[in-house]
């Protein structure tokens, strides 16, 4: 293998594993420190560009994360390994994370010395001997989706736009997840290049306490969830007179519709590694977990990948950079459950016991793990502790509100064009996000909710996409800023059906321990279940509101704690929906099964027959006109004849059938 | 040692006691079900809630006072939620006090009287073992339908239940109620004849009659 960064440049360096040399990140890219050697310089000159263009002066970056594996990266990966190998091309081969742009997905990304870096998306692997031929050969990017710079010798670079001048990106203000979907994900060498680790060489040449007073100036708070100030946290837990003492990184993210822990820790997870190593430095701790959800086992293997990688260098382990600080990482795989992500239960779940939580106080900076004192951050509040460190207090500081300073990664899912995650300053309002940055509401809808902090957010209506994302605003408005996920939910949802669908996944991920949260969100499902039904009363209602304050008041967690608010903000928001469902026994968004009829318009129909064959039940006959129509008796309204109409005959009432004697049937 | 304050009631503990500690001392009762002294003390039921200075909900079993404080124990508030709770709690719970071995001394029949929940019929304060009951013998006695909270004074003193404190509402205790009923040989139109005495004004009566009507249809 070739000389890398990490190596030393000749023999005056006196750099070694034993006797570390405190300037060893600096010295990596902006070296030799210690000897001036004007060969040694151009040894990392050379290096970085061979990082940049590939040893031989061309590569191709395929991203490998969960989210493009999904849409097929893999099969890119082996079409170009292929091609290359085939025809003998001098082409290097490298992986990267991911950007966030979902909508990209699965993309590729093409850099050859003296061309423009050209990223070409939703790639197919019958594209790639074309598309290599058109970029190595013809000198071609037309048929890239963007570019990253210009150099005015390709052809048709004129008509592609630059990333920097994207909206989906020039409006983001990536901060901490800079290097994502940019840097190779398994490869330290590449973190150190773009500035990796300097955070903690700084850090390691400051005292615990001045670190912990550079992160309270910042402001930083706690990014799963509660928004805790970290620096008040880490102090706490310094104080502690017992040891040892532990810090936690806190990966178990479970909420549907949140994926920023996991593109982070995908795409660059020696950043955590950095900012978990600087918590154990700030509060004295010799020993550190990283908490990876076992589901998602690409992000548990980089964690580990980066952890054996910095081990190796001496980044983790006795007497890192010669400070003499030891410390050292364990990944953790979690129990599997949603629960785990309450941190009393995570470190229940680290101790083997069953993740249950347990009430607060001792808090977990008081007694945590083992009974000893621990800090528990989440994986995006560590990274953005290692850029704040690397950047300073102020950079991080220019950004956010008055009470919440910097940046927040949000996951935007649901009915938007551009689906993706998205870093933007604490405060921004909704609606950037949402039509700005995501592009709005899909082609034929209109956004009627937004579902803010996953299944135990609320839901803000579109009326208040203009609210500030911060954690007091969203509180106030009903809705928590959990880890930032933000489902947007349009008009073709019934909100009933929505409050209902985050019920039952949060009813069965209750743990069991205090019953206000077993019981009483089993009996708030069965409440929604029967208003969606159509059978429910005015009566329901005022139990659904008592039960739910209840269970939000009275639980023993953050999730009892929170899992009601689906609940609480729809009937605050969307009480005509309910009131409709209750009063009239319709569902205005035409979802509730019960309470919406199928009928064939017949001026429109065109007697295909497609939906008498595809109807599962037999329901849909000929009538003696030619024309179809359904026996409303025999419909089970499963909408299949609904979706495959080719003229769209098929018609949706809100209203369930009355029998004759006017009562209705389900 | 500190000085805690419940609902105005200062009380003098040592650090680390738990507010239900302090309140046993003040003389002040606080509902509670799952705690175990040196067994259990896992804060699950959360009937013990009480109310900090700050406007938390902190359970009264796990929480230990190592300063100065004040809670409120009793309020409007605190009385809800720990109603709504209880009844979560008993809406689980199947309701057979008459096969019950621990009638009379029953936590879950005390409590709903401390908390004014509904639901558990006269059985549950029952003098008389399971083998003695009055319906064994052929007598007819209200008790399964009538709900508790008279401490059941007329069979204590060896009458049989009229139900003057009310039927109960719950449709699957009536239910197995009225089976058990047909189980020792009762004609149901003679238990509602019974019940009309009392409860012909009663509108939950109306509720308990369709249920009657449910199970003896049920059985032909």
């Amino acid at each position: 293998m070739s000389w890398t960064l990490l190596d030393k440049c000749c023999e005056k360096c006196t750099h070694s594993l034993d006797n570390p040399c405190p300037d060893y990140i600096e010295c990596r890219v902006n070296g030799p420190l210690c000897h001036s050697d004007k060969k040694c310089k151009e040894l990392r000159k050379k290096r970085l560009e061979e990082i940049q263009y590939g040893a031989v002066g061309a590569k191709i970056k395929i991203p490998l994360s969960s989210c493009t594996l999904a849409s097929g990266a893999e099969n890119i990966y082996e079409a170009v390994k292929d091609y290359v190998e085939k025809n003998g091309l001098k082409i290097s081969i490298s992986i990267s994370g991911c950007f966030g742009l979902d909508f990209l997905d699965p993309w590729i990304e093409f850099t050859s010395k003296g061309m423009p870096t050209a990223i070409y998306a939703n790639v197919k692997p019958k594209d790639i001997p074309r598309l290599i031929k058109e970029y190595f050969e013809e000198h071609d990017v037309s048929s890239a989706y963007v570019l990253k710079n210009k150099t005015g010798k390709a052809k048709g670079e004129d008509k592609v736009p630059l990333l920097d001048e994207l909206d989906v990106w020039k409006k983001q203000y990536r901060w901490v997840s800079r290097n994502c979907g940019i840097v190779n994900p398994e490869s330290l060498e590449e973190y150190i290049a773009t500035g990796g680790y300097r955070g903690l060489s700084r850090s390691l040449k400051m005292s615990p306490e001045q670190v912990i007073d550079e992160i309270l100036k910042s402001g930083l708070r706690g990014r799963g969830g509660a928004g805790f100030p970290t620096g008040i946290k880490w102090r706490i837990t310094r104080e502690q007179k017992v040891t040892p003492k532990y810090v936690v990184a806190n990966a178990d993210e479970g909420d549907p519709g949140a994926f920023m822990n996991r593109l982070l820790a995908e795409s660059d997870p020696f950043r955590i590694i950095e900012g978990l190593t600087i918590a154990g430095y700030a509060i004295g701790a010799n020993q550190g977990y990283i908490f990876v959800r076992a589901e998602k086992p690409l992000m548990a293997s980089r964690l580990q990948k980066a952890v054996e990688e910095a081990r190796k260098y001496g980044l983790l382990g006795k007497n890192i950079l010669g400070s003499g600080f030891d410390f050292d990482i364990e990944v953790i795989l979690s129990a599997g459950a949603f629960v785990c992500g309450e941190e009393t239960a995570l470190l229940a779940a680290i101790e083997g016991r069953r993740a249950w939580p347990r009430q607060r106080p001792p808090y977990p900076a008081q007694k945590g793990l083992w009974g000893k004192p621990t800090a528990i951050n989440n994986v995006e509040t560590l990274a953005h502790v290692a850029t704040i460190m690397a950047e300073g207090a102020e950079a991080f500081a220019s950004v956010g509100t008055e009470k919440t300073k910097g940046t927040k990664m949000f996951c935007v899912t649901g009915s938007v064009k551009r689906p993706g995650v998205y870093e933007v300053p604490v405060g921004t309002s909704i609606r950037y996000l949402v039509e700005e940055l995501a592009g709005g509401a899909v082609e034929g809808s209109a956004i009627k909710a937004v579902q803010i902090g996953g299944p135990s957010g609320g839901c803000i209506p579109a009326s208040k996409l203009d609210l500030p994302l911060d954690y007091e605003t969203l509180q106030s408005a009903g809705a928590i800023m959990g880890s930032g996920g933000i489902v947007v939910i349009n008009d073709k949802n019934c909100m009933v059906d929505v409050a209902k669908f985050f019920l039952t996944f949060t009813s069965a991920e209750s743990c069991g321990k205090c019953f206000p949260c077993r019981v009483g969100l089993k009996i708030l499902w069965d409440i929604l279940d029967k208003i969606t039904r159509g059978q429910g009363t005015e009566e329901d209602l005022v139990v659904l509101r008592h039960v739910a304050n209840t269970v939000k008041y009275a639980s023993l967690c953050a999730l009892g704690g929170t899992a009601p608010n689906p609940v609480l903000s729809t009937l605050r928001y969307f009480m005509d929906e309910y009131e409709a469902h209750i009063k009239d026994k319709t569902c205005p968004a035409k979802v509730c099964k019960a309470l919406i009829t199928y009928t064939i318009n017949e001026d429109k129909c065109i007697a295909c027959g497609q939906c008498a064959a595809n109807c599962p039940v037999n329901a849909i006959s000929k009538q003696e006109s030619g024309k179809y129509s359904i026996d409303v008796d025999k419909c089970i309204r499963c909408g299949t004849c609904y979706v495959v109409c080719p003229v769209g005959a098929v018609e949706k009432h809100s209203r369930g059938r009355r029998r004759s004697g006017g009562e209705m049937k389900w | 040692m500190v000085n805690v304050k419940l609902d105005g009631v200062e009380v003098e503990v040592e650090p680390g006691t738990t507010v239900l500690e302090a309140a046993k001392k003040a003389g002040i009762e606080i509902p509670h079900l799952c705690t175990l002294k040196d067994l259990y003390n896992g804060a699950s039921c959360r009937l013990c809630l009480v109310k900090t200075t700050r406007g938390k909900l902190v359970p009264a079993c796990a929480y230990q006072v190592y300063r100065d404080e004040e809670f409120t124990v009793n309020s409007l508030e605190l009385k809800r939620i720990r109603k709504v709770n209880f009844e979560l709690l008993l809406s689980f719970h199947k309701i057979e006090c008459w096969k019950c071995e621990r009638k009379g001394d029953c936590l879950l029949a005390s409590l709903s009287q401390e908390l004014g929940v509904e639901g558990i019929p006269v059985c549950s304060q029952c003098p008389l073992p399971p083998e003695e009951c009055l319906l064994t013998k052929g007598i007819l006695c209200l008790g399964m339908i009538t709900s508790s909270g008279c401490d059941a004074e007329c069979i204590t003193s060896g009458g049989q239940c009229w139900g003057c404190r009310g039927p109960i509402t719950r449709r699957d205790v009536l239910e197995r109620a009225f089976k058990r009923y047909e189980e020792l040989g009762f004609n149901i139109d003679d238990v509602l004849f019974r019940a009309e005495i009392f409860w012909n004004s009663v509108p939950a009566f109306e509720k308990l009659k369709k249920v009657a009507a449910e199970v003896r249809g049920g059985k032909k």
